[in-house]
């Protein structure tokens, strides 16, 4: 009998913490809306077709309605008009939530310079991702959604009320 | 220390209550070049020009000649050699595809049967890169209108099109109003145009062409041209709450700092006085925002 | 004993069949839609004012952005529109390949309205199905300009490049199996019980009430009316080109449907007149390095997929930039058609009836 032989109970136990635990199983089924504003909603849904199929990463079920979605996926140009429905939309979605900025649109307001642009979806909601591209390609979204993983990983339920926290003391 | 070295800035004045006033020092991203000409298409404006060229170009062959026989004369009297004859300068061909398409005399019988029908209500009729254009005057486009849409011989049943354009540098109007018109039946297309002062209310084309609905719409959302009897004259693109004009061409194409606004102050309905504010602060001439 | 009560509802800006951020304003009595307002402008960017500070060579970018579905129609349109005002004769080899790429852009514009249209109604597999083809030709369009969608494809005066090595080939390729696939669809579509009953009958607009409202292309040719500017003002090679203007008499959802369809196999038939008559020659016109116009307007429509996509340009003398630029966009001028074709039905055929009319909201707000 070896000294270094796992003990029965490592056999079956796997120690962790529950943050980690927590942080994989919302990693790999991250729902995100159905939110196309323009062009990139065309690529974003490229991407949850047939070719590329989004739901290899546990993102494959777009929801409809903010309230059952993780993640906002700002796939095109805000404009004065849409960015408080765009608002509204956000603060309906339930905690944790996350961004993703898809396209120099919703980056920085991409090519439109002009009157009626919002330049960048940061000026209305917090974003988590940035992805550039005019469009970007479905393979851009897939890597962004696998950065946005990693930081879900990384990230600890403390952190999202650290504000929150500091504020009360 | 860094105290010390900045000037202390003087305290900020109120914002004004009145009317602002442009003041694109303020704002130079702002800052608009306005156009010094007139581009609107005329035959009668290009056979002027044509002809003013022509009579500048004679009068300088003129000259060039005076000149030589001047200058022959002193040669000759000084006993030296003459001079060159002058050569008249020939317009340089340019080697490309380009073939500019100059306004021509309307030829077409559509448009001479509208010049028929509506007598004096025509103002021109010209033809320029295969288009036909009408231009009629402003009081007299429901006539003209229904002309081109009853008529048997002209018969053009669909409103493709129809928008307008900003001259600020023209004296006796300010915009140019093209209605292009469409035959499916005899496959033609046809341009009417009207030119309006600022202010003036042409009438709308909506009972005769209901798709005018909401091209006028958008007319009147973008360069601000009411339109009489129009069943729904209200923004269409811009919101409700929108000020200025966009395609104005005093109007920047970065606009008046609406979109500079931060989103994530929104709590409800104070977005239209933030951009109120900023605007105010960069000294751009917006309505004050009402008392709550 | 029962109240009766109308009520409002509001569909979109963000829903999802409403392709896009369209909100139409419903008053509903029960399941009957007695009042329906569209809503626009939730995209509205300003393109045509950008357009008017940016030199002919290059405000065609934006014109990407507009029908991003169907970009490279919008790249013609500008750059012929662009070729009327100063009077530019493109190479016959530019024309073939410029109607080469439109038509393959239709049939991928055809092909996502398919999909989106027939998800909206309740069918997945025909997602599936028509985004598989239409991600060849992406692929296609990348191997000539770079890009998936937005493609500025095309420079005035022609084409900047010819068409890349193994293009011809892989076209051929995808026009081989391409008529076997619109028979799949049909066979999972045309016969289908639940998609007739989504769609006979459905959001009719007969054909007076599409010409007073301005409505083109597909919706039209299903009401009865041959109109189709590539044979009506034919531009670029379509003068060259046999093919047939589908039509339909029935008006509905499903004569839509059937008419999209046959455009697809006449615009297979344009590609493969096109890729066997590509005549040899230069791609790009001889024209200065700078273009300065002179004093002009112009009026340039082109069959986009939607409908009748036309450029309206005035110029000044010497200026580089469009005084003025304005795109009638078809599906601005089709979305006016959405309460008659709505008011008096039910809920659920607006859904239908958004789908039908196949509207981009990015051409529509522009």
């Amino acid at each position: 009998m070896g000294v270094n032989q796992p003990t029965a109970l490592e056999h079956v136990l796997i120690t962790t913490k529950v943050e980690k635990v927590i942080n994989w199983a919302r990693a790999s089924s991250v729902w995100p809306m159905t939110f196309g504003l323009a062009c990139c909603a065309i690529e974003m849904m490229a991407a949850g077709a047939s070719k590329f199929d989004f739901d290899r990463f546990g993102a494959g079920i777009f929801r409809a309605t903010p309230r059952q979605s993780d993640l906002m996926i700002v796939a095109g140009t805000v404009t004065y008009k849409m960015a408080p429905v765009i608002k509204k939309l956000y603060d309906q979605m339930p905690e944790p939530k996350w961004v993703i900025a898809m396209g120099s649109c919703a980056t920085a307001g991409g090519p439109f310079d002009s009157y009626h642009t919002i330049q960048g979806v940061d000026k209305v909601i917090p974003v988590d991702v940035f992805i550039p591209g005019c469009p970007p390609k479905p393979e851009a979204l897939i890597y962004g959604f696998l950065k946005l993983q990693d930081k879900i990983m990384t990230s600890s339920i403390a952190d999202r009320y650290k504000d929150i926290f500091e504020e009360v003391g | 220390m860094a105290e010390s070295i900045e000037p202390q800035a003087p305290a900020a004045p109120e914002a004004p209550m009145g009317p602002y006033v442009y003041d694109y020092a303020a704002a130079p991203f702002r800052q608009v070049v306005m156009p010094k000409t007139v581009p609107l298409p005329s035959f009668r404006t290009y056979t002027a020009e044509v002809a003013a060229a022509a009579a500048a170009d004679e009068a300088k062959w003129a000259k060039q000649l005076a000149d030589f026989e001047v200058a022959k004369t002193k040669a000759e009297a000084e006993g030296k050699d003459a001079p060159k004859p002058p050569v008249r300068a020939v317009p340089r061909k340019d080697d490309n595809d380009m073939k500019t398409p100059w306004p021509v005399a309307a030829t077409d019988a559509d448009l001479l049967k509208l010049q028929e029908l509506l007598g004096d209500s025509v103002e021109e009729i010209f033809e320029q890169a295969g288009e036909r254009v009408c231009q009629v005057k402003k009081e007299a486009i429901l006539e003209a209108l229904k002309a081109c849409r009853e008529e048997p011989s002209l018969k053009y049943e669909m409103l493709a099109d129809q928008s307008a354009t900003h001259y600020p540098a023209a004296k006796d109007f300010a915009f140019s109003i093209v209605y292009h018109l469409t035959s499916i039946s005899r496959s033609k297309r046809l341009r009417l145009r009207i030119l309006v002062p600022e202010g003036f209310i042409p009438e709308s084309a909506c009972d005769l062409y209901p798709s005018a609905n909401w091209m006028e719409r958008e007319i009147y959302d973008m360069l601000g041209i009411r339109f009489a009897n129009h069943p729904d004259m209200t923004r269409i693109l811009c919101p409700e709450d929108w000020e200025g004009y966009p395609l104005r061409k005093e109007y920047p194409t970065v606009g008046w700092g609406q979109r500079d606004i931060d989103f994530r102050d929104d709590r409800g309905g104070v977005l239209n006085r933030l951009a109120m504010e900023k605007a105010g602060q960069l000294g751009i001439n917006l309505k004050q925002p009402k008392a709550d | 004993m029962f109240k009766n009560e109308e009520m409002e509802i509001n569909l979109g800006p963000q829903h999802p069949s409403t392709h896009g951020v369209l909100r139409v304003k419903l008053r509903l009595d029960g399941e009957t839609v007695t009042k329906c307002t569209p809503v626009i402008g939730y995209l509205h960017r300003g393109v045509e004012k950008i357009c008017e500070n940016k030199t002919f060579f290059q405000g065609q970018v934006w014109t990407d952005r507009m029908d991003y579905v169907a970009s490279i129609s919008n790249n013609l349109g500008w750059a012929e529109g662009v070729e009327k005002l100063f009077g530019i004769e493109t190479p016959r080899r530019a024309r073939y390949i410029r109607t080469l790429l439109t038509e393959q852009n239709r049939l991928a514009s055809h092909l996502l309205w398919l999909a989106t249209h027939a998800l909206d109604i309740g069918a997945m597999t025909v997602f599936l199905y028509a985004f598989r083809e239409r991600e060849y030709l992406l692929d296609l369009f990348e191997a000539f300009c770079g890009a998936r969608l937005t493609t500025t494809a095309f420079r005035i005066g022609g084409l900047r490049e010819d068409l890349p090595p193994g293009f011809i080939k892989n076209s051929q390729a995808f026009q081989d199996r391409f008529l076997a696939c619109i028979d799949e669809y049909e066979e999972l579509l045309t016969e289908n019980r639940i998609w007739k009953k989504r769609t006979v009958g459905v959001a009719k607009l007969n054909a007076e009430d599409c010409i007073a409202l301005g409505v083109t292309g597909p919706v039209l040719r299903a009401a009865g009316v041959p109109y189709d500017i590539r044979k009506a003002f034919p531009s670029a090679a379509y003068a060259e080109m046999d093919f047939e203007v589908p039509t339909r008499t029935e008006a509905d959802t499903y004569a839509r449907y059937l008419v999209r369809l046959a455009e697809m196999r006449q615009s297979h038939r344009i590609i493969q007149q096109c890729l066997d008559g590509l005549p040899e020659g230069p791609v790009m016109a001889k024209i200065p390095k700078i273009l300065k116009s002179e004093v002009n307007e112009v009026y340039h429509p082109i069959e986009a997929p939607k409908g009748e996509l036309g450029y309206y340009f005035v110029a000044e003398k010497g200026g580089t930039m469009p005084y003025r630029m304005h795109v009638r966009a078809p599906s601005f001028v089709n979305l006016q058609a959405l309460p008659k074709m709505t008011e008096g039905r039910l809920l659920a055929d607006v859904i239908a009836a958004i789908g039908t009319l196949d509207v981009v909201l990015g051409e529509i707000d522009r």
